[in-house]
């Protein structure tokens, strides 16, 4: 802030600079005059919690939005007029890679990539031999050589895809170069190979600009960065001269409702200092055991029992998979995105038919039951895409938290409604959760609630019916920090009132926080399950990866009965 | 973000289109060089029965109570009703559906299967005529109920079918509900020509027998074909509409139409939900063919749906899918063919001008339906890019 009379300044060597950018949405101001200056050749992170602003002002600097005020100069020239769609922005060198990845699935790597720019022979038939050159030259430059230009797009993995979407961008003259959340949905590995490969661009002189809200890649990776909140720029920083600490009170500032404990959050610690539960009993004044195994008591609450399943295409996801989960007990399923989490999470709660493989809850069979039939026996579900699985986007958030209930008369359901009780119970769970719904309260759409307010009703949801079992798919895939907090301590909430817990996530920071015991899934088979206390990350991401428990270099440590059989040690082709 | 839009600009966006088709209906007619004001006055007055006031010359239009009423034709406005009837019918079978997110091309189809199957039942239960009198019929208040019921439980079926396709099988519900309309048709006039033939009738008309007198609707004026089945729809209307905002049934139907995932995942039945919705919608328009023949034709003959099936589509949309909407376009479009038949006889002018504005109707309001609803998904995509970013917007 202290250079805002620099920013100002007409003449730097800023290749982009925001001058008091501000847009409004109706409700809400996205940013409020925002100034930014990225300087040429940089890697420059754009930090920032949900509904901070971030995404807005990328979309603003690729043309997808027009500011409401203020100006936008690419390289000292005024364009704020006449950047009018992300087609002006790509002439003037700008490539965005989206949040949510933009391929044609149907299409080859090589079509998408010349997407929007197809060189065509005279009468417009496609050319595209020349492009296949240029792009398999560009490819090989950027240590992207494996990449396969023929493939169909729908069989790349979500990096793959991504790195597509680069190669796209710099195919059609990007040098300015921005990411939304790059590395949302990504392994470890993956995205240190991603960051890897924006080095080499960066040092080939593009600049980055990163949208992201993981502070430790901020800190390893950029060389300046940005903190919004609340649709402001609060702050410009070398990386050099910052700390994660400093950075995270900037992002957070000084709001109450969400007590955090910085330090414990920045070592990765977690935070168990929230005041009152939301949910369950709250008279106990022991605070929930933080990173202690505890071990399954009796037999098991959940037996997964070499359960097969195909997904959406048809094609085996799941394998001979098998788990189990105890009373009180947390158990993350680790895994690159693909490996089969999704279909299997999907299976357990009934949406997915089982190929073969049974599953049992407390004793009682599930696998020939129906989604509502489980929930009947105590399953409840947090699914992966929020707004796809979890809510109807259409709908007020009231009718979105009847959803599922609306047979039961205590929820205002039945055969005829009681919209009277029902807004009254959305109420009750709007104060408790401390939703942020706006001025038109219970009746506002869900769609125009942030990522962390429509968790907080899917959550409020599932753990409002009598529960046993919670299947937790990517519970903070989106979220920032705040909202990820609350998602834990609901987590751990559940184990404590001895629920089970199964917790699908790709974040392996989340799984080693959460988790008594870790299963890892690769390539549809559940290839270990192992005590966290006796597993490292390093461990785990090999696992995931591919490779043996041997490879690992601990030989025999997680051989301890834990393995499933055909599953443990070695048993990979 | 369809709910909104609804609330907020559904109706000034209606009555837009509406305005637009009939602006473009009369430049038309300007341009084929037809009198638009006397066009207009003849269209106006063959919908609703008033006609121009002698004393105040021939193209103005009565202003007050009694004037109305000293010029009123009852008969015209009547008529102008009964062709409103079906329209309702079949508008609100294509409305429910659409709230359940499928697209029923196949109210024709349903139509036609309803209004045989009352046909059928109709003629049962005639009794015994010996002089002039009827003995050992069924009495109208069993055999009108009986009728409507069987005609409803036909179009049921029919609507069932596509349902049961798109729920366990992945049919798209618009493929299917087009190929059952031919199906429908076809099997219809097989059995009025072979099966069902009117034995008394001497021409060659492909009709069936007259129904018993029982199974009758009887007239609101005398001679016309407005009946209570006019009134039977508007209750009808008024179901679909508690139905869908006061009760469980109506919930799932709207949570799986606005978001199947989010329905499935959270334990609504939505094959069930599917079945039941397409299965609702097809009784809906199952009664607008059983209306049809118990109240205008008393027996089914070929050309009884006319294309009430399709005319529901811009119906429904112009009603924007609510019960009250859809009861008010219908009336709307019923008098505008209406007053488009007395226009023609009149003055010359064509009667495409229905057509015209039911076009301008389906283009204005549908395509903000149709692009997410209804269409596979990379033609919405290729088509949903302004609304997308509308949502992004909302969302930040």
């Amino acid at each position: 802030m202290s250079d805002l009379a620099e920013l100002t300044s007409p003449i730097d060597n800023a290749i982009v600079r925001l001058e008091n950018i501000t847009k409004r949405f109706p409700g809400v101001v996205a940013n409020r005059g925002v100034h930014l200056r990225v300087m040429a050749g940089t890697f420059h992170a754009l930090i920032g919690e949900n509904g901070a602003g971030k995404s807005t002002l990328l979309n603003i600097l690729y043309g997808r939005y027009r500011p409401d005020a203020g100006r936008i100069f690419v390289r000292d020239e005024e364009i704020t007029e006449a950047l009018e769609s992300p087609a002006d922005a790509i002439r003037r060198g700008i490539g965005l890679v989206s949040q949510h990845y933009a391929l044609i699935p149907a299409l080859s790597v090589l079509e998408n990539i010349v997407l929007g720019a197809e060189p065509t022979f005279p009468g417009g038939a496609l050319r595209l031999g020349p492009a296949a050159e240029r792009i398999a030259a560009l490819s090989e430059q950027l240590g992207l050589g494996d990449l396969d230009l023929k493939a169909r797009a729908d069989t790349l993995s979500v990096a793959a895809g991504q790195k597509v979407e680069i190669l796209k961008a710099l195919y059609r003259g990007a040098q300015i170069l921005l990411l939304d959340e790059p590395t949302a949905t990504l392994a470890p590995q993956e995205a240190e190979s991603l960051f890897a490969l924006l080095h080499r661009l960066v040092a080939g002189g593009t600049t980055v600009v990163f949208v992201t809200h993981k502070l430790r890649e901020v800190m390893a990776h950029s060389d300046r960065v940005s903190v919004l909140r609340a649709g402001r720029n609060v702050g410009d920083f070398n990386t050099r001269e910052t700390n994660e600490r400093d950075l995270l009170r900037r992002m957070i500032g000084t709001r109450g409702h969400v007590p955090l404990d910085i330090d414990r959050t920045l070592t990765g610690e977690l935070v168990v200092a929230a005041p009152q539960a939301p949910t369950g009993p709250t008279d106990s004044p022991t605070p929930t055991p933080v990173f202690v195994p505890r071990p399954p008591s009796g037999s098991p609450l959940l037996q997964v029992e070499g359960v097969t399943v195909r997904n959406a295409r048809r094609a085996i996801a799941v394998r001979n998979a098998s788990l189990e989960v105890g009373m009180g007990e947390i158990v993350g399923v680790a895994g690159v995105d693909g490996s089969g989490q999704r279909e299997l999470a999907e299976a357990i709660v009934g949406l997915r038919r089982l190929e073969a493989g049974r599953v049992f809850l407390a004793g009682i069979e599930l696998t020939r039951m129906s989604v509502r039939q489980r929930q009947e026996f105590g399953v409840a579900y947090i699914p992966e895409d929020r707004q796809r699985d979890g809510l109807v986007l259409d709908f007020s958030v009231a009718e979105n938290y009847l959803l599922g209930h609306e047979t039961k008369k205590s929820w205002g359901g039945g055969w005829l409604l009681d919209p009277q009780r029902m807004l009254a119970r959305a109420v009750q769970m709007v104060e408790r959760y401390d939703v942020r719904i706006g001025f038109t309260g219970v009746e506002t759409p869900a769609g125009m609630l942030s990522g962390g307010n429509q968790q907080k009703i899917i959550i409020a949801r599932a753990l409002a019916s009598s529960l046993r079992l919670l299947v937790a798919s990517q519970p903070t895939r989106g979220l920032d920090v705040a909202a990820s907090q609350f998602v834990y301590e609901t987590l751990r909430q559940a184990r404590a009132r001895g629920l089970g817990v199964l917790l699908f996530s790709l974040d392996l920071d989340e799984i080693f926080q959460l988790a008594d015991r870790i299963a890892v899934m690769f390539n549809g088979k559940v290839v270990g399950v192992v005590p966290r206390a006796q597993a490292t990350p390093e461990q785990i991401g090999a696992l995931m990866t591919g490779a043996t428990w041997q490879q690992t270099g601990e030989k025999g440590k997680g051989n301890q009965g834990e393995m499933p059989p055909g599953a443990g040690p070695g048993a990979l082709p | 973000m369809r709910a909104r839009m609804l609330e907020s600009g559904g109706f000034w966006r209606a009555l837009f289109s509406v305005l637009a088709g009939l602006l473009l209906a009369a430049l038309l007619m300007k341009a084929s060089g037809y009198d638009v004001g006397a066009a207009l006055s003849a269209l106006w007055s063959g919908a609703t029965g008033i006609a121009p006031g002698p004393s105040r010359g021939p193209n103005q239009i009565p202003i007050g109570i009694g004037a109305w009423k000293a010029h009123l034709d009852k008969f015209v406005l009547a008529q102008s009703l009964a062709r409103a009837t079906p329209l309702i019918w079949a508008g609100l079978s294509v409305a429910l559906a659409l709230r359940g997110g499928l697209f029923n091309i196949g109210a024709q189809g349903q139509l036609i299967v309803g209004a045989l199957a009352a046909a059928v039942v109709g003629m049962l239960g005639k009794g015994s005529e010996a002089g002039g009198d009827v003995t050992g019929g069924w009495p109208p208040w069993l055999h009108v109920p009986l009728t409507l019921l069987t005609g409803a439980a036909a179009g049921a079926v029919w609507g069932a079918i596509p349902g049961w396709l798109k729920a366990r099988r992945g049919v798209h519900e618009v493929l299917s509900t087009i190929l059952l309309n031919y199906i429908a048709a076809d099997i219809a006039s097989y059995l009025v020509t072979h099966g069902l033939k009117d034995p008394n009738s001497h021409s060659m008309a492909p009709q069936t027998g007259l129904m018993a007198a029982s199974a009758w609707l009887t007239p609101a004026v005398p001679g016309s074909n407005l009946t209570v089945g006019l009134l039977l729809a508007v209750t009808a209307a008024a179901l679909v509409a508690f139905l869908l905002q006061r009760t469980a049934l109506g919930y799932e139907i709207r949570a799986v139409g606005l978001g199947q995932a989010a329905a499935e995942a959270t334990g609504i039945p939505a094959v069930r939900t599917l079945v039941v919705t397409m299965g609702l919608a097809g009784a809906l328009a199952g009664l607008a063919g059983a209306v049809e023949v118990m109240g205008v034709h008393h027996r089914y003959v070929p050309g009884v749906a006319a294309t009430y099936g399709f005319d529901g589509i811009a119906v429904a949309l112009l009603g924007g899918l609510t019960g009250s909407g859809t009861v008010a376009s219908g009336l709307f479009f019923g008098l505008l063919a209406s007053g488009a038949s007395g226009m023609q006889r009149s003055t010359d002018v064509p009667d495409a001008i229905t057509v015209i504005v039911q076009a301008v109707v389906i283009l204005v309001i549908g395509v903000r339906y149709l692009r997410k609803r209804a269409l596979p998904p990379l033609v919405a995509a290729v088509l949903d890019t302004d609304e997308r970013r509308e949502e992004d917007a909302d969302r930040i």
